[in-house]
């Protein structure tokens, strides 16, 4: 009990101090501008405040490795969500394309990897195809695949786990390069890849355009469909290539890889991160944010032994006042 | 505009706190009742289940397992639950190393999966104790040892109390689990060595019934249909297999006939056998079960050497002394 009291303390002193010395403003603007990346800091002061291990070195590389997985997915999904759309089949075509990326090892690695990411990018254009082209609502499209993509990896499985048989495969999932264990370096690679991309390319601004306001950006001669499907199509390819990673950390995929959870997590850290369900506003660095708040809390609750379901409930929460004060200080919201 | 928005962050703030001290509350409430000070201990256990909740038997065990942690001085653990997820497990071991604990009990979700993870333990030199079902044989280079209940003997068992019933003559009916699953085929080979000791006795028939009780029954049913009045015994993998075997025996009008035998009681078993529909099958106790792992672990971490298979009494039990035990409630 003695380090909850010196937490609350820690954390009013500041605040008393700030507001005695009349930088609150600047307070709240760290807070507008940062938003989650505020929160992740308090989240981080917190847990190593009540538990010493969790500032190590090893353990937040761990927390890294940990969270490219998802990570990677919600990269695909920020685009989307920038575009103004959602994908919940991320999960299960993780799951198919896990159990792909081991299952067609026996015709070749490359084989194996490339069908993984065809599949998931397959059903992404699928996806992509019916919202844009034919209308259909998003959530009714990928609620759909979501449960195709889970009954294909039981037919393909026949509900048995599937084991690697290619050492390279296996070797990969648990290498380094230095430090940085390299699936962790992939997902970091991929979202400054991924950040550049949304920035300064056309397919990014229309990206933005097309979320912010879908007549204007029509109207304005963007390929609106074109923009949409491609966004679609690298969130399945990045949920196929998620699955591929996870594969090859266990060497292995089972068929409730990916389930039940998977896609309401992933997009749970895009919102957390600060991008807007409704589409125009993000960015990877926030998602980065929500990602990692979303790695360091669950690794936190482990480290503490926190029960599960206090977990999931505690995060429940959080996301809660994450949106409910980024409704509040959002400048979408005054214009 | 501006006293609002200083109310909304100091209101955000405090709510993550409240929120976070609430965790922390919370561990220190069960630092008192669980598990002591995280830390203090002597000896710190590492417990990632399979998933916790899903069956009475598990949920037992996990009650169970807490108790006997509490019990024993010293002994402090962090048990956590993959939920039934082969990728969360993984993170739980990971982030077990990272506490630094004495030994790791893995319950694992899948023995396959969960071998570049007990690798991973094995290489920051903790010690992992895998609990209950097994891991797959290329990740027993990585771990101390298995705990957990013998299924071969419990398969002899009944074959015993079979042979004991039919007074070593008659024709017999296997129902197996799950076709491909270790416990299965354990189960039907500890059933089928024993038997075969027994010239009198001749197995006649083996299915799969998928520790199913409906497919039990439709089975039963055809096989009734094939062999008819020629079976003299039934053996069911499980109760929830012989108790399906028992409905279609009724339906034909031949229950209590039939000597029916099973590996594992259920609660509807444990009925079977005080009514003498089913004669005997063997008592699986998810309390016995924990506390011999949570004392297996310390062994470990003791630094005592410990055989490989480490095998929890499963006695049998028959009508004879059935009420000496309590009905599961599994």
């Amino acid at each position: 009990m003695k380090t909850d009291t010196s937490i609350e303390q820690s954390v009013r002193e500041p605040c008393a101090r700030e507001k005695a010395a009349g930088k609150m403003k600047n307070a709240i603007d760290f807070m507008k501008k940062r938003g989650i990346w505020a929160i992740l800091l308090i989240i981080v002061v917190v847990l190593s405040l009540l538990e010493p291990r969790f500032l190590s070195f090893g353990n937040l590389i761990n927390v890294l490795q940990q969270s490219a997985v998802y990570g990677v997915i919600a990269i695909g999904m920020t685009f989307l969500m920038i575009n103004g759309y959602f994908d919940l089949s991320v999960g299960t075509v993780m799951g198919l394309c896990a159990c792909l990326a081991v299952g067609l090892q026996d015709y070749g690695l490359a084989v194996a990897i490339i069908g993984a990411l065809a599949v998931g990018a397959t059903i992404g254009a699928i996806n992509g195809f019916l919202v844009a082209k034919a209308g259909i609502n998003a959530f009714v499209v990928t609620l759909a695949s979501m449960f195709g993509a889970r009954g294909l990896v039981f037919i393909y499985t026949g509900e048995q786990p599937i084991v690697g048989s290619v050492a390279a495969f296996r070797e990969f999932g648990a290498s380094s390069i230095g430090f940085m264990p390299t699936l962790a370096l992939l997902f970091l690679v991929l979202l400054i890849i991924a950040e550049l991309y949304l920035r300064y390319s056309n397919h990014g601004r229309n990206t933005y355009a097309i979320g912010g306001n879908y007549e204007a950006a029509s109207n304005a001669g963007i390929s609106v469909n074109r923009t949409i499907l491609i966004n679609f199509i690298m969130t399945g390819t990045a949920a196929a290539l998620a699955g591929i990673m996870v594969a090859s950390r266990m060497n292995a995929a089972t068929p409730a890889l990916g389930w039940p959870d998977t896609n309401l997590m992933i997009i749970a850290s895009v919102v957390l991160g600060g991008t807007k369900l409704t589409g125009g506003y993000g960015s990877m660095i926030k998602t980065l944010g929500g990602v990692l708040a979303i790695g360091i809390f669950r690794n936190g609750m482990n480290l503490l032994n926190v029960p599960s379901y206090y977990n999931m409930l505690f995060l429940g929460i959080i996301l809660i006042l994450v949106v409910f004060a980024d409704s509040r200080f959002s400048p979408a919201k005054k214009s | 505009m501006k006293r609002s928005k200083k109310a909304w962050v100091c209101l955000l703030l405090a709510g993550l706190m409240v929120v976070l001290a609430g965790c922390g509350g919370n561990n220190a409430e069960n630092g008192e009742a669980v598990n002591g000070d995280v830390g203090d201990a002597e000896i710190l256990i590492g417990m990632t289940a399979n998933n916790t909740g899903i069956d009475s038997y598990q949920t037992m065990h996990d009650e169970a397992f807490r108790a006997e942690v509490e019990r024993t001085p010293g002994v402090e653990a962090i048990i956590l639950d993959a939920t039934g997820d082969t990728m969360l497990q993984m993170n739980q071991v990971e982030d077990l190393i990272q506490q630094g604990v004495d030994v790791l009990v893995i319950w694992p979700v899948s023995g396959d999966a969960i071998v570049p993870a007990a690798q991973q333990a094995y290489e920051a030199g903790i010690p992992v104790l895998i609990a209950n079902s097994p891991i797959d044989e290329s990740g027993y280079d990585f771990v101390k040892g298995f705990v957990g209940p013998d299924n071969i003997i419990q398969g002899e068992y009944a074959a015993e109390m079979m042979i004991e019933a039919l007074g070593g003559e008659g024709k017999v009916v296997e129902l197996t689990g799950m076709p491909g699953y270790v416990t299965a085929i354990n189960r039907s080979k500890g059933f089928m060595d024993r038997i075969a000791e027994e010239p009198g006795i001749e197995v006649i028939a083996s299915e799969p019934a998928d520790w199913n009780r409906e497919k039990a029954q439709t089975v039963m049913e055809n096989l009734i249909t094939t062999y008819g009045d020629e079976i003299d015994g039934v053996y069911g993998a499980d109760d929830n297999i012989s108790v399906g075997a028992l409905n279609a025996l009724r339906e034909a009008g031949m229950a209590g006939d039939v000597i029916i035998t099973s590996a594992t009681m259920f609660g509807d078993g444990y009925d079977a056998i005080q009514e003498g529909l089913i004669y005997g099958t063997v008592y699986q106790s998810p309390v016995v079960d924990a506390e011999f792992t949570v004392q297996t672990a310390i062994r470990i971490a003791e630094g005592e050497e410990i055989e490989f298979f480490n095998y929890f009494e499963t006695p049998m039990v028959t009508v004879d002394d059935i009420d000496e035990y309590e009905r599961p409630v599994w």
